[in-house]
């Protein structure tokens, strides 16, 4: 049965087992890939999946429950675990939904039509063209592709609460490997929009570049020294430690921001800021998972913290009003925190002048292994790292296989300059994040 | 769940423009999770997991889709789809499927979906407060006892009608201790292919608990460790994660086959130190990576990688080893039927050496002891990796001296495995979670205690 179906059957099921407050969350996504190796389609996909998720507060407690048949027997079966499963719970923490009758910005944007089939095959096709021409090095093993999706979220909940949101994205990448007949090196760049204006030729280009510039580089010699984190790299960095602006986690005791709104916490010329409708993102949105109305603000201004991030419980707890910054990781998932598109505002310096400014040091254009270098917790990072030495205030060699330690709380207060370019924003996950490239003081890299 | 006879009509439908080989994966699981946080039960996630994907072949190019519609009528439309996309051509293979009944090398006692929740919160309790009690700088404890009923079901062209039905079980504990100010986290989670008697004979859930809170306590009083290049000896257990993401991902069809692997073209070749015989064992009863049949419908088997240092196979899956011109390894594995099954790891492990462990620890002037490691990652292509050690100790003239924290080990996958001089023989195993492009699937990653002679240590 389609979901409208299955909702009224939800409703149904609801009413019989005396359930009066209850969220029924719908997620559902369409994706078509093409690979392409050795010149030829690899492979192809087209999946669909989703499901709905059943949540209701029964005796104070939320209890969930999910599932991808949408049919007569589910429709009961959710409401029936989920009711099950709020009677498991202990947490004294209060309950919401959403009241039906907020306002919500409006959305500004169009989607932009996805391309087909033959356009998707296509473009895998002459951007894998596009990097075997971009130089001899290359060779065989380097792929490409072309991804097109769309996807579909509603909330409806007991309170009158109806909304969707239905989004397309496509993207192309390259996936360029080289060889100079000793050593291969690789870099992967991914471009996402309307495929009318997606240079294939350009992302090939770069990752041909990057990975050529990558073959044969030196190990970084250990010591302490002044970092310029690339845009790219900073985008690592934010995304990885942005669990720390999360006020469950701080009401948890998994965050040293507890306690810190108003505080300073950063240098001065650092202002964070989350915005559902960043010019470049490729999902904006005006509503979070809850249902809450989503919108702009400054996390850190100047260097002080002016909020953390909240759904409706945290912001019970702390007794404020949503930030609208609740999430799921999937239409299963329980209800979090997360933020929208997250970005570092820029500064006023060129690239260069920053290098220039950093006199000696270490250039660090990428950085590898996030989920296992990084502490979100404490804040501790130790971190796979390729770049460049900065040598008299410009770059010199490509170095590569060394770590970079510091810890993130540390590092906000030690950022010395920001560019004055926000590059692109990158997922992790659902979440955009955009960055300038920053100078940071005092870092020690381990290398040879 | 479909009957041979529907899945027999689908196949032909997938291999109606030409496909030389078609195959259903057919899924319905359940993943329940139960999560304390705050010395509360926080939350329970249940959710229900079922579809259908279809993949067809044609020489050495492959076409996926998958639908949660798996009725009759839609499995054909996604079979249609598949067909569509390989493109024009008439049907030239024929669809006999025959069952195939698999031995379940894995008994289950006690069907996790059958226990009310009370009782696993009973059980995931008695991890947490051994946790949260261990000791006054326990600052907060996160838990989790979750279980999975993953049933799948395999038609190929090829004949096999298959099923097998994966229940595991895990517990999970998070622990952060502060001192001074300074927050760490410990963790331990270890998990079976098993259902709830995991917790009668193998796993003790207070104990998971007390080795968490205890890494933390320890972790949260240590200095940094220094960085430089030193001789390392790896704990056993989880710390076959090195082995896992340093080697074992190389060894995968899914980048041998391309020829992106730093291994690739190697069989038979020395690759490793004289000492390292290593395998991926899909058959150990009840382990956490264990399965009776891949996702493609081969039996699980033991393969020996490395032999003595040097390279005997690969982990193989039906569609790269068309590439490669080799049989399936009974390694190909899917998270759901949504991704594309490529070649991935079972249970992968270092074989017992002959070195004492106390010879280990006394060969290393000065060095690191990384008793317990945390995730990792690679790039199969260079082979260079990045692990965080969770847990590590400086060693100085062959004794284990002051816990450090902050380490993480980085270099090339080629390299540590060449530099891998000295064997224990305290073989364990560790859960894991293992992410690549068909998925997160659970892996086991395991090893004896291990000497490198030389890597690069992240620090300060």
């Amino acid at each position: 049965m389609d979901f409208l179906k299955f909702k009224q059957a939800v409703i149904d099921a609801a009413q019989k087992y005396g359930i009066k407050e209850y969220e029924l969350y719908y997620s559902s996504s369409e994706s078509t890939s093409a690979d392409v190796f050795k010149h030829e389609i690899n492979s192809f996909s087209s999946s669909v999946d989703g499901g709905v998720c059943f949540r209701c507060i029964v005796d104070g407690r939320m209890g969930y429950a999910s599932t991808e048949e949408l049919n007569a027997e589910q429709a009961e079966s959710i409401v029936k675990r989920a009711k099950e499963n709020a009677s498991t719970l202990e947490t004294e923490d209060k309950q919401f939904l959403v009241s039906g009758g907020e306002e919500y910005e409006p959305l500004t944007f169009t989607p932009y039509e996805l391309p087909t089939t033959e356009e998707l095959i296509n473009t895998a096709l002459a951007g894998q063209e596009a990097i075997y021409a971009a130089d001899p090095a290359v060779i065989d093993g380097t792929s490409s592709g072309a991804q097109s999706g769309r996807q579909t979220i509603a909330i409806f909940n007991s309170n009158g609460l109806d909304l969707s949101y239905t989004n397309n994205i496509a993207a192309f990448y390259a996936d360029a490997v080289v060889s100079d007949g000793k050593e291969m090196s690789n870099d992967f760049c991914v471009k996402s929009g309307d495929f009318k204006k997606i240079d294939v030729k350009e992302a090939a280009e770069e990752a041909v570049k990057n990975a050529k510039s990558m073959m044969n580089a030196d190990v970084a010699p250990t010591g302490s020294y002044p970092v310029v984190f690339s845009h790219h790299a900073m985008i690592s960095l934010l995304g990885t430690f942005s669990g720390i602006f999360n006020s469950e986690n701080a009401q948890k005791g998994l965050s040293r921001l507890a306690g810190k709104e108003g505080q300073k916490i950063a240098a001065d010329i650092v202002t964070i800021v989350d915005d559902p409708f960043y010019k470049d993102s490729a999902m904006p949105i005006n509503f979070d998972a809850e249902g809450s109305p989503a919108h702009r603000k400054n996390i850190i201004e100047n260097g002080v913290l002016k909020t953390l991030l909240y759904n409706l419980k945290t912001a019970h707890i702390a007794g404020i009003k949503t930030t609208g910054n609740a999430s799921k990781a999937g239409y299963s998932s329980g209800v979090g925190i997360r933020p929208f598109t997250l970005y570092l505002e820029a500064g006023s310096l060129t690239e260069d002048e920053l290098i220039a400014k950093a006199g000696n040091g270490v250039y660090i254009n990428e950085l590898g292994g996030l989920h296992a270098g990084a502490n979100a917790v404490s804040g501790d990072f130790s971190l796979q790292s390729s770049g460049y030495m900065i040598e008299n205030g410009k770059k010199t060699k490509a170095v590569k296989s060394f770590t970079v330690s510091g810890n993130f709380y540390t590092l906000l207060g030690n950022i010395a300059a920001i560019s004055s370019e926000v590059k692109l924003p990158r997922s992790f996950g659902i979440t955009n994040f955009a960055s300038p490239s920053v100078l940071v003081e005092g870092l020690t890299i381990a290398g040879k | 769940m479909i009957s041979r006879e529907v899945c027999a009509r689908v196949l032909a439908k997938a291999v109606s423009t030409g496909a030389d080989y078609a195959e259903i994966f057919a899924e319905h699981s359940l993943n329940h999770s139960i999560n304390m946080i705050a010395d509360k039960v926080d939350s329970v996630n249940d959710s229900v997991i079922a579809g259908a994907g279809i993949r067809v072949f044609k020489g050495l190019r492959s076409v996926m889709a998958s639908t949660v519609d798996t009725s009759e009528a839609g499995l054909l439309r996604c079979a249609e789809k598949a067909a569509d996309a390989l493109g024009q051509g008439t049907a030239q293979i024929s669809i006999d499927l025959r069952e195939r009944l698999f031995g379940d090398i894995h008994p289950i006692k006690t069907v996790p979906a059958t226990v009310p929740n009370s009782e696993k919160v009973k059980i995931l309790k008695d991890g947490y407060f051994a946790a949260k009690e261990y000791s006054d700088c326990i600052k907060q404890v996160t838990g989790t006892l979750l279980d999975i009923d993953h049933n799948i079901l395999i038609a190929t062209s090829e004949g096999i009608y298959a099923q097998d039905r994966q229940i595991r079980t895990r517990i999970a504990i998070n622990a952060v201790a502060e001192k001074n100010g300074e927050t760490q986290t410990g963790f331990f989670g270890p998990g079976r292919r098993m259902g709830m008697e995991m917790f009668e004979h193998e796993v003790n859930a207070k104990e998971v608990g007390i080795r968490a809170a205890e890494q933390a306590v320890i972790m949260a009083g240590a200095g940094y460790c220094p960085a430089g290049v030193m001789p390392v000896a790896i704990g056993n257990g989880f710390g076959g994660v090195i082995f896992h993401e340093a080697c074992g991902h190389s060894l995968e069809a899914s980048s041998v086959a391309y020829g992106t692997s730093q291994f690739a073209g190697k069989l038979g070749q020395q690759i490793a130190g004289p000492k390292v015989t290593a395998v991926d064992d899909g058959t150990i009863p009840n382990a956490w990576g264990s399965i009776n049949i891949d996702d493609e419908g081969t039996p699980a088997r033991r393969n020996v990688l490395i032999e003595n240092g040097i390279l005997k196979t690969y982990m193989v899956d039906k569609f790269n080893g068309r590439r490669m011109g080799m049989e399936p390894t009974g390694s190909a594995r899917r998270q759901d039927y949504s991704y594309t099954t490529t070649s991935r790891m079972t249970n992968t492990f270092i074989v017992e050496g002959n070195d004492d462990n106390d010879d280990i620890i006394s060969s290393m002037e000065y060095g690191l002891f990384a008793k317990s490691m945390g995730g990792g990652s690679v790039n199969p292509t260079t082979g260079e990796f990045n692990f965080a050690v969770n847990e590590g100790y400086l060693v100085r003239n062959g004794k284990i001296c002051e816990p450090v924290r902050g380490a993480s080990l980085v270099g090339k996958g080629s390299d540590v495995i060449m530099n891998i001089d000295m064997v224990g023989k305290n073989l364990d195993l560790g859960t894991g979670m293992c992410g690549a492009s068909s998925g997160s699937i659970p892996t086991t990653v395991g090893e004896p205690l291990i000497r490198v002679s030389k890597i690069t240590v992240g620090g300060r």
